[in-house]
């Protein structure tokens, strides 16, 4: 009797662990979570030295920092961000000027930085909590459930327009929300970057197969896409075996801007139906893309889950890889890729517009609506998207190492391209392909993924990770498209009704 | 007439003590409070609503209808599937420790040098190991698939890459990683078998068969059955190997076990209500095996005493 009692206990505490989060300690064992003790160290001045600005910062390994900046006055701050180690400085720097010129007015600002990865657990806990920073990220995709939320408030009061207006016009679009659409109304962040999918090729097998290197204000159709990658596929040491290729592409990042290219899209203006099954433009696009493949231009579906086609960019063995903004730094690096590169656009289909098409992503500053100081909030959020000096430090152009590009369009055409020029920042010289697809002109155009205007990407899932099957042979374009519908559009309206419940 | 209250009186230096011994009980109370029962009472009220995380849990209560979806949900039963699959590794792994425990018991040179060698894969951190098992499956520079060509002359399988094989590709780390500890234990219960019980035996004139058969296996069950619900409880629980060597759930979602499915739905998905009634239903299931083991226990279970 008592062991069978002693059997329910440990059965229920076993099988409860599972609900408590146990299953996973795991992970944490294996040194993937970091500890949420808070490290964050909050030194403010002590008595007789409060005219002096101090700063104290605690700098862990695991990527977790709070600095405190104090001034004179009694309006506190809040900000919590991710970053990187080299752009934290940078950005630190610019809250100590903040801090320095609102002196009067700033009693601390407690600046902390975490992890991609703590952040978003860290917010929900805030959230749950209603306890919210001042400053932190919305993403496009996120602005209208955290307005639906009432998280954030909008800047337009706070934010002069002059201000405003220096940022690119997509970003000036992205973050607004007028309660029904976004893109409309009031503005509720200011970027902290953009950036975008562009497309790259390797120069020095270009110039190995006597080609001519693509141009940059004229992007391959499809057909001369074929064309030169066909004869950049080659058997380069002669064993049999081809060992280099046209171009490799990763289906989940990869694939769609072939797609945008031919004017593909898989939702309907509303964004509430899958059109994947009788889409046209989308047949002709994706057998393109999988022909790819198919005809060996391409590493096979084999040969890409042993060597990824990032990998295999990186090692020269494949003539054209997808360059996103924050590859370019990674690319410029000898060490990381020995090989001269530049920036293309990515070819262009038949049936879309003649234009190349991209994706494109980014991240804003928002200000809480719980915030007891918002226009100090805002003023800061001002400063740390488009402080002329805090863009050129994180755009490279004073400190040699570019991180992002810059969020002021004057900078960007101006100051940045000649740094790019004269060699100061190390660039692809044609960087106008990346502001090309920024801004939208005759040959480029981007836009963000129809993933980000849903409340999660969950029904683009089961397309990307199927298209091997093609790839394979073991289904046509025609047989797939009409199979994966249903399950897209399934997950399409679970995400539509997450949506929906995300009112308070 | 009212009754008279019955004082137990205590004296100065027990009721000190008394209030001592309930400070000492409250530590693990507290602790248990915060860290399990809450988490748990929460993760069920999340089970019946539609929270994401951003919104509110209270104002988007739907009852049972993540149950409802979920049973339904084919990508869940494919998870499900999977994760019943890969506990075919569980007995795989209970025979191979328990003979290597047996070969270990006996005095051969250098069983402690071994003993640590099966046991390293059992300290080391389960992603490290992961990432350098996703190599040894590389398709092409692999060090299985390498022996194999030099072998065959041949091409290996896509390990990782294929439906089946990357089911058989997770058992193989599983019971790599998971045997130094069964084989630890047998051997501890191997050492608590009575030498007398085999010289009794032998005097009968049983051959080895006949003592491993009637002697070493029964008082081994205890061992055997400690294993057993670990590793199934454990086995329903499989994540990190999964979501290192193939982190988008493997070709067509071949290699996907619940707990990743779960972690899908609630982290990447943001669909946080969803992914609590998984993990209800998991731990449902789990303790429904879990009783069902002990309750069968009698049957099979023997002690020395």
């Amino acid at each position: 009797m008592r062991k069978r009692f002693l059997g329910i206990a440990m059965a229920s505490v076993m099988g409860l662990s599972t609900v408590a989060g146990c299953a996973t300690t795991t992970v944490e064992e294996a040194g993937e979570a970091t500890a949420d003790t808070e490290v964050a160290t909050e030194e403010t001045a002590d008595g007789e030295a409060a005219t002096e600005e101090t700063a104290e910062a605690t700098e862990e390994s695991d990527g977790n920092s709070a600095t405190s900046l104090t001034g004179e006055g009694d309006k506190n701050l809040h900000v919590f961000l991710y970053m990187q180690e080299h752009e934290k400085k940078i950005y630190e720097q610019l809250v100590k000027e903040f801090v320095e010129e609102h002196k009067s007015e700033v009693g601390e600002v407690v600046f902390e930085i975490t992890t991609q990865d703590e952040y978003n657990q860290k917010m929900i806990a805030n959230m749950t909590a209603n306890d919210m920073p001042d400053v932190f990220y919305v993403g496009p995709a996120a602005v209208r459930s955290y307005v639906d939320n009432g998280y954030i408030i909008p800047l337009d009061d706070y934010v002069d327009a002059d201000t405003i207006s220096k940022v690119w016009g997509t970003t000036q679009t992205i973050y607004r929300y007028d309660g029904t659409n976004v893109g409309e109304g009031s503005i509720y962040a200011l970027p902290k970057d953009l950036s975008c999918f562009a497309f790259a090729y390797n120069k020095d097998l270009f110039d190995a197969a006597g080609l001519e290197y693509p141009d940059p204000n004229k992007p391959y159709t499809y057909d001369e896409f074929v064309e030169v990658c066909e004869k950049l596929t080659i058997d380069k040491d002669g064993d049999g075996e081809i060992d280099q290729w046209g171009v490799a592409n990763a289906d989940q990042f990869g694939m769609t801007p072939f797609l945008y290219s031919n004017g593909v899209k898989f939702l309907n203006d509303d964004m509430t139906k899958v059109n994947v099954a009788n889409n046209e433009p989308l047949k002709e696009a994706l057998t393109f893309y999988t022909d790819l493949t198919k005809n060996g231009l391409t590493p096979s579906v084999e040969q890409d889950t042993a060597l990824g086609g990032y990998q295999r960019w990186l090692d020269g063995q494949v003539a054209f890889y997808a360059c996103g903004t924050w590859d370019v730094a990674a690319f410029m690096d000898d060490a990381t890729f020995p090989y001269e590169w530049d920036l293309c656009g990515w070819p262009v289909g038949p049936s879309g517009d003649g234009r190349s098409h991209t994706w494109m992503g980014s991240v804003g500053y928002c200000v809480s609506a719980t915030s007891e100081n918002p226009d100090l909030a805002a003023q800061l959020v001002a400063k740390l998207s488009t402080d002329e000096d805090g863009q050129r430090a994180v755009s490279g152009i004073t400190t040699g190492e570019s991180i992002q590009l810059p969020n002021i369009v004057d900078l960007a055409y101006g100051e940045f391209k000649d740094a790019v020029n004269n060699g100061t920042v190390p660039y692809a010289s044609n960087v106008d392909v990346i502001f090309g697809y920024f801004d939208g002109n005759d040959n480029y155009e981007a836009a963000l993924q129809e993933t980000d205007y849903t409340y999660n990407g969950e029904w683009f899932t089961p397309f990307w990770s199927g298209v091997f099957n093609i790839k394979n042979g073991d289904i046509t374009v025609e047989e797939y498209l009409q199979q994966v519908e249903p399950e897209m559009q399934a997950a399409l309206d679970e995400a539509i009704e997450l949506q929906n419940s995300a009112t308070k | 007439m009212a009754s008279k209250k019955v004082k137990v009186r205590m004296s100065a230096m027990a009721k000190r003590e008394e209030r001592w011994a309930w400070l000492f009980i409250a530590a693990p109370f507290v602790g248990f409070m915060l860290f399990m029962a809450y988490p748990i009472v929460f993760a069920l009220i999340a089970s019946t609503s539609k929270w994401t995380g951003i919104n509110s849990l209270w104002g988007n209560i739907v009852g049972l209808r993540n149950y409802a979806k979920i049973l339904a949900d084919a990508k869940f039963w494919k998870a499900m599937g999977t994760t019943i699959i890969y506990m075919i590794g569980i007995p795989i792994g209970m025979i191979l420790g328990m003979l290597i425990a047996m070969g270990l018991n006996r005095k051969i040179p250098g069983r402690r040098v071994l003993t640590t060698m099966y046991y390293v894969p059992v300290v080391s951190s389960l992603v490290a190991v992961s990432i350098l098992w996703a190599w040894v499956f590389n398709y092409d520079y692999g060090l299985l698939n390498g022996i194999y060509k030099a072998i065959t002359g041949l091409h290996g399988p896509n390990w990782l890459g294929d439906e089946t094989m990357v089911k058989v590709s997770m058992i193989i780390f599983m019971v790599w990683k998971g045997l130094g500890g069964t084989v630890i234990l047998y051997l501890a219960g191997l050492q608590n078998i009575p030498r007398d019980y085999y010289e009794a035996a032998m005097i009968d004139g049983a051959n080895g068969w006949q003592k491993f058969r009637n002697i070493t296996l029964p008082l081994l069950s205890p061992v055997t059955f400690y294993v057993l619900i670990t590793s199934l409880i454990g086995g329903f629980q499989v994540f990190v190997e999964v979501q290192v060597m193939t982190p988008s759930g493997g070709p067509n979602y071949s290699s996907a076990t619940v707990v990743f499915y779960l972690f899908e739905k609630a982290f990447t998905n943001g669909q946080l209500g969803y992914g609590s009634a998984v993990a209800v239903i998991l731990a449902i299931i789990i303790f429904i095996i879990t009783a069902i083991n002990f309750w069968g226990q009698d049957k099979w279970v023997k002690t020395i005493d």
